[in-house]
């Protein structure tokens, strides 16, 4: 029953951090700094809570190395697509 | 070795005698196996999209205009209703280990009821919107917008349902002794819609 307790608190601090990443998000974006310093950084604040639910609340952290696998697989062509399609967009005169 | 770390690693939280699991060192369930391959092609369904919707937004000079229009303060608030209800979700799950039925449940109610109150918003918003004059065929901003919320929105519901027949399993009692999986391969799901809407929120209403 402890042990319930203490994974129960574990599951809410996550959730207290992500609501504060929530209201960082939001404040980066009445910064008055370049829009495209905003934009990494609105981003990167997104990728930190969505590793935090990954790792937390789905249990990335202590899955199988092959579940892992399997996330992993798409997440890269995801992004290698992007990453080779951007320059033909962004590049172009 | 690296295989023997990670089975030695691998907490298989809820596996009963009797379920059906992959080979004997792997020892993960078919159904956990399953629900991670399909999250995997959902990866590349809505990734497919992103990735379409920033280049085509590089390629037409960032539609600040279009994207002024939307409401932030209501996307905020769903953002709020979506990350809660994974909370709810994860606590039904941690119910469901210590075999807390009346909090499994409470958990499970809250999350229907937070995944009614993200559909509720999301309606309203649209409402506002089509009565503002901004419908798909508003130009590609909007068609993006409504493709990948409504699609999102599909997702809620979808899970929605799911957790509304874990709820009514539960309330009668039949979820239990060999249902109780269910809940975590529910919640992985929910999770992933609660990521999926992490990354869709500062796409179409914070840059």
């Amino acid at each position: 029953m402890e042990h319930a307790e203490e994974v129960r608190s574990e599951y809410l601090t996550v959730w207290k951090w992500l609501v504060a990443l929530l209201i960082v998000g939001l404040a980066i974006v009445a910064l008055p700094i370049p829009k495209i310093a905003a934009v990494g950084l609105v981003f990167t604040v997104a990728l930190v809570k969505a590793s935090m639910v990954v790792r937390n609340y789905m249990h990335l952290k202590s899955e199988h190395l092959l579940i892992i696998a399997i996330v992993l697989v798409p997440v890269i062509f995801f992004l290698g697509l992007m990453l080779v399609l951007i320059p033909d967009i962004a590049m172009r005169p | 070795m690296e295989a023997e770390t990670s089975a030695a690693t691998y907490k298989p939280g809820l596996i009963a005698e009797e379920t059906p699991t992959t080979d004997a060192v792997a020892r993960i369930p078919l159904g956990k196996m399953g629900i991670w391959w399909f999250l995997a092609s959902e990866i590349m369904v809505f990734g497919g999209l992103i990735i379409c919707y920033t280049l085509f937004r590089i390629q037409h000079g960032g539609w600040a205009a279009e994207a002024a229009h939307v409401n932030w303060r209501l996307g905020a608030l769903n953002t709020l209703v979506l990350v809660t209800s994974s909370l709810t979700m994860i606590l039904a799950y941690g119910a469901v280990e210590s075999d807390d039925r009346p909090r499994v449940v409470k958990y499970l109610a809250l999350t229907v009821a937070l995944g009614l109150a993200f559909l509720g918003i999301k309606s309203f918003e649209y409402t506002h919107e089509i009565r503002e004059g901004f419908t798909p065929f508003s130009g590609l901003f909007w068609s993006f917008y409504f493709m990948m919320t409504g699609l999102h929105a599909l997702h809620v519901t979808a899970g929605i349902v799911l957790n509304a027949m874990l709820l009514i399993l539960a309330k009668r009692g039949t979820l239990w002794p060999l249902r109780q999986q269910r809940v975590e391969f529910a919640g992985l799901y929910w999770h992933f819609v609660d990521v999926v809407w992490i990354f869709l929120f500062p796409l179409l209403y914070l840059v």
